[in-house]
């Protein structure tokens, strides 16, 4: 599977981040037309340290391959931005990226 | 009676997430709020029955969106907030995404998401955004839009 791309920046005291996932996000019908289990990320979080920056309960009516646009606060330059997501399956995915 | 089984599945799944992740997994604690067909039962599921209130939350969609597979949605608000939820009332289940905040979060966020274009409802709809402030208050906003073609049929 392809990797997360994560893009995060410092501006000010806000840190602006674009995180794009690679996950084919099958709803249930898209599912049951294809004849397969549906599948899609459940849950979302960005750290920073052990500090939780961002944190979703997601469904399956993200786009395919989700790209996600998101602010927070209280991070440095430097430090690495955690994206690790789950999905239905069980599955889950991790990438990091040092906020520039 | 599938839908049942996937969500008290992904219940369990929500169990295995790392211990260091600190809030809420709304998937595992309120199963309701995700098979919820309409919006104001999703919102009472995942809220109880809140009144809300109009202000400070803005929700920002095209007003023709070209394609129903990927419609471009911020919600921007300024309010000391615990929680974000988005829903929609184009596709066969109203809630779109839940977000957890903590002192660290802004809310600006931006996905994209699917969108039903059907016969019934021609293909305009109307995303809902219900901000859960620290005041105890729950603040709304909505804005309306038209998609093209549909989305969830891929």
């Amino acid at each position: 599977m392809a990797k997360i791309k994560i893009k995060a920046k410092l501006k000010g005291d806000v840190i602006t981040a674009k995180v794009m996932i690679p996950h084919a996000m099958l709803t249930y019908d898209q599912a049951k037309s294809k004849g397969v289990e549906a599948n899609f990320i459940t849950h979302i979080t960005g750290m920073v340290g052990d500090k939780v920056v961002y944190e979703l309960s997601t469904s399956q009516f993200l786009s395919k391959n989700p790209t996600l646009k998101f602010k927070f606060k209280n991070a440095k330059k430097g430090e690495e931005l955690t994206i690790n997501t789950v999905d239905l399956s069980g599955a889950k995915q991790t990438a990091k990226k040092k906020i520039k | 009676m599938d839908r049942r089984k996937f969500l008290s599945f992904s219940a369990m799944t929500a169990l295995v997430v790392p211990a260091g992740l600190s809030a809420i997994d709304f998937r595992a604690t309120k199963p309701a709020t995700w098979t919820a067909k309409k919006v104001e039962d999703s919102i009472k599921a995942l809220y109880g029955d809140v009144k809300l209130v109009e202000s400070d939350v803005k929700v920002k969609v095209p007003k023709v969106a070209s394609s129903g597979g990927a419609v471009p949605v911020t919600i921007k608000s300024g309010i000391d907030a615990k929680s974000v939820a988005i829903f929609q009332d184009m596709n066969p289940e109203s809630t779109v995404c839940v977000f957890t905040l903590n002192e660290n979060s802004v809310i600006d966020y931006s996905m994209k998401i699917k969108l039903k274009a059907t016969d019934t409802n021609g293909g305009n709809g109307t995303v809902t955004a219900v901000v859960e402030g620290k005041d105890g208050k729950f603040y709304v906003g909505k804005q309306s839009l038209n998609v093209a073609q549909g989305g969830c049929e891929g």
